[in-house]
C-alpha cells in the first residue's frame, strides 16, 4: 500500500518520431483517496495523461508511477474507463459483465456491477450495439467498478449522461471512493461538472501541467486584488491582469502578506481560477514541486 | 493460470462465430472426401463399367467421372485457399478492429497484459489450424490416393502440393501471424485486411512460381520421353516424385520463418507501444527540469 496514487515525474509522450508532444514536463503527485479533476481545453493532452497510468501507452521521456508501481504492474488494481467507451457490441450486458469477471479473477465484484447496469434498468440480454451512448457508459462504468479498483481513471466519464444519470452515476462513484478509499481521477473540459464532487486539481493545458494540489490550498494561494493602475504588484506572482481606467485588477500568488489596501475581491471560483490560467499561458505553473524533487 | 482461462473463454466469446465456421468447414471438408470415396465412387464405378469396352473415351461415363474428380480438386483448392481468408479474419476482425474501436484497450484495462491477450489471440486461432491441418491431411492423402485413375491431376499441382502436408497448415499460420501484424500496424480494420491479403498473395505467388528451384533437379540428358509424375523443368531436368517431401518441407520450413518474424515483430510493436522499452539509466541521465 502506498500513499500516493499516481506520481510523473518529467513525463512526456510523443506521437511518432517527428510528432508534436501531446504531453510534455509532466511533473505531479496525487495522494490515494483523492477524488482529482483532470481539467483542460480538448486536446491539451488529458487523455494522453489518463492512458499513461493505465498502462495502455508508453511514455517517451520521464517517469510515471502507479499505485507504487509502473502502470503496466499495477493493472489489476486500475480501473479505466476511456473516452469512447468502447464495449464488445456483439456481447450482451450480461456477456460484458461475464468478461470482467472472466479478466479479473479474484478482484471482481459481481453485485456491485450489477447494481450499477440495474440502475439504469437496463435488460441484461440487450446487446452492446443496441445500446444508448448514456447507457454504454453505465456499462462501462460497471465494468470498471465491477473490478473493485484502488485507482480509477475516467476520461470524460459523464459527457454522453443526461443530468439525471449523471446525478445518479456521480453519486455511485462518490459513495465508491467514500466506501472503499477509491481514487478517482475523471476529466472533463467542463469545470462546473466537477467542482463539487473533487477535491483535487490537476490543470492541463497545451501539454503541460498548470495547476496541480488540493483545490483548497490552490484557491487560498490565489487572490483576487483591485489596486491603482500603477502599483507594482511585485513581488507576488501575477496570474492575469486586466487595467480598466485608473484601476488595476489582477489575479495574483502573493508571495507574503498583501497591503491593506490593496482591495481584495470575493470568494474565488474553481471555475475562475482554472479561466484566468488557460486565458493566459504565460503565467507560471504552480505544483507543489517540493514533493516532485523528492520523487524524482 | 485461471487470468488465463478466463482470457481464453473471453477470446471463444468474442471470436465464437469465426471459430464455428472454421470447424465446420474443415469437417465439411473430411466428411465431402470420404463420402466422394465411399458412395460417389461406386456410382461412378457403375457408370464406367457400363461402358461397352470399358475404354471410356467418347462414353458418356466420362461426364460421371467428373462427380468425382471436381468436388474432390475444389475441396484441397479451397483448404489450401482458406489462408486467403485467415488473413482477412485475423487483420480485420481479431486484431485491427479491436484497436480500430479501442476495444483492445478495454481488454488491457482489465487484469490482463497486452501481450497475455495477444498470447491468447495467437494462440487459440492456431491451435485450431494445427488441429484442423492435423485431422485434414491424412483424410486427403487417402482420397487424393483412393482412385488415381479417376482423377487427372497429380502432385505438382498447387493444392495437391499443400494439401498433402503441413505446408497447408503453414500456409494458415501464416496468413495469422502476418494479418495480427498488419491489425497491429495499421490498427484499422478494413486496411489491415486488404493489407494482410495482399501480402499472403503476393507470398503464395512467389512460392508456386519459385517452388521447383527449392530442390537441386535431375538430369537425364538426351531422354525425350518422361515419366508422367515426374516434374519436368525443361533441358532434361526434372523432379521425380521422390523430391516431393524436400521441397514440400522447404516451402513449409520457408513459411513457417515468416510466421516466427511476423509473430515477433507483432509481440515487439505491442510491447514498445504500450510498456515502452525500458530505459531507466537514459531517462536518468536526461533529467528535465519540472515545472
Amino acid at each position: 500500500m502506498t500513499d500516493t496514487a499516481i506520481a510523473a515525474a518529467a513525463l512526456g509522450k510523443r506521437f511518432g518520431r517527428r510528432g508534436a508532444w501531446a504531453l510534455r514536463d509532466c511533473a505531479f503527485r496525487l495522494p490515494a483517496g483523492r477524488v482529482c479533476a483532470v481539467v483542460g481545453p480538448n486536446g491539451a493532452g488529458k487523455s494522453t495523461l489518463l492512458a499513461l497510468a493505465a498502462g495502455l501507452l508508453a511514455q517517451t521521456e520521464g517517469t510515471v508511477t502507479v499505485l507504487g508501481t509502473t502502470p503496466g504492474r499495477a493493472r489489476a488494481r486500475v480501473g479505466f474507463v476511456g473516452q469512447d467507451k468502447p464495449l464488445y457490441p456483439q456481447l450482451t450486458v450480461a456477456q460484458t459483465l461475464d468478461m470482467g469477471a472472466d479478466l479479473n479473477p479474484g478482484r471482481w465484484d459481481q453485485p456491485t456491477a450489477e447494481r450499477i447496469v440495474a440502475g439504469g434498468s437496463l435488460n441484461p440480454r440487450s446487446r452492446i450495439r443496441s445500446l444508448s451512448g448514456g447507457q454504454r457508459t453505465r456499462v462501462a462504468l460497471a465494468l470498471a467498478l465491477g473490478k473493485r479498483p484502488e485507482l480509477l481513471l475516467l476520461d470524460e466519464p459523464m459527457a454522453d449522461l443526461d443530468p439525471l444519470a449523471r446525478h445518479e452515476l456521480m453519486g455511485v462513484l462518490m459513495a465508491d471512493a467514500a466506501e472503499h478509499g477509491t481514487t478517482i481521477v475523471m476529466s472533463s473540459h467542463v469545470v462546473a461538472e466537477l467542482e463539487d464532487s473533487c477535491d483535487h486539481l490537476l490543470l492541463v493545458g497545451d501539454g503541460r501541467v498548470r495547476l496541480a494540489g488540493d483545490i483548497d490550498e490552490l484557491l487560498a494561494a490565489h487572490t483576487r486584488v483591485a489596486v491603482p493602475a500603477d502599483t507594482d504588484l511585485a513581488p507576488h506572482t501575477v496570474v492575469e491582469s486586466r487595467t480598466a481606467g485608473r484601476q488595476l485588477s489582477a489575479l495574483i500568488r502573493p508571495a507574503g502578506p498583501l497591503p491593506g489596501d490593496w482591495r481584495a475581491g470575493g470568494r474565488l471560483s474553481l471555475e475562475e481560477l482554472v479561466l484566468a490560467h488557460l486565458r493566459n499561458p504565460q503565467a507560471p505553473a504552480l505544483t507543489p514541486s517540493g514533493l516532485e524533487g523528492k520523487a524524482a | 493460470m485461471t487470468a488465463d482461462r478466463g482470457l481464453i473463454r473471453t477470446v471463444l466469446r468474442l471470436h465464437r462465430t469465426a471459430l464455428v465456421v472454421w470447424t465446420v468447414f474443415v469437417l465439411a471438408a473430411v466428411a465431402g472426401l470420404v463420402w466422394l470415396n465411399t458412395v460417389t465412387v461406386d456410382s461412378v464405378r457403375a457408370a464406367l463399367d457400363r461402358c461397352p469396352d470399358n475404354a471410356p473415351g467418347f462414353c458418356g461415363a466420362l461426364w460421371a467421372s467428373l462427380d468425382y474428380s471436381e468436388p474432390t480438386g475444389w475441396i484441397s483448392t479451397l483448404m489450401l485457399y482458406s489462408f486467403w481468408a485467415v488473413a482477412a479474419w485475423a487483420g480485420g476482425s481479431l486484431i485491427g478492429r479491436e484497436l480500430e474501436s479501442g476495444t483492445a484497450q478495454l481488454a488491457w484495462t482489465q487484469a490482463v497484459t497486452p501481450l497475455r491477450w495477444l498470447a491468447v489471440k495467437l494462440a487459440l486461432p492456431a491451435l485450431l489450424i494445427v488441429l484442423g491441418g492435423a485431422v485434414f491431411v491424412p483424410v486427403y492423402r487417402w482420397a487424393w490416393s483412393a482412385n488415381r485413375d479417376l482423377m487427372g491431376d497429380d502432385w505438382t499441382f498447387n493444392d495437391v502440393f499443400a494439401a498433402h502436408g503441413p505446408a497447408v497448415v503453414a500456409y494458415g499460420l501464416c496468413a495469422l501471424a502476418v494479418g495480427t501484424l498488419a491489425g497491429l500496424l495499421l490498427r484499422r480494420s478494413l486496411p489491415a485486411l486488404g493489407v494482410a491479403v495482399a501480402v499472403m498473395v503476393v507470398l503464395n505467388q512467389y512460392l508456386e512460381i519459385h517452388r521447383a528451384d527449392f530442390w537441386p533437379t535431375k538430369t537425364a540428358p538426351g531422354r525425350k520421353e518422361m515419366p508422367n509424375d515426374w516434374w519436368q523443368q525443361g533441358d532434361g531436368h526434372y523432379h521425380p516424385p521422390s523430391h516431393f517431401w524436400p521441397l514440400h518441407l522447404v516451402e513449409t520450413g520457408i513459411l513457417l520463418t515468416v510466421t516466427a518474424v511476423a509473430t515477433a515483430a507483432a509481440f515487439w510493436l505491442l510491447h514498445r507501444r504500450t510498456t515502452g522499452l525500458p530505459a531507466p539509466h537514459a531517462q536518468q541521465a536526461r533529467p528535465r527540469a519540472t515545472v
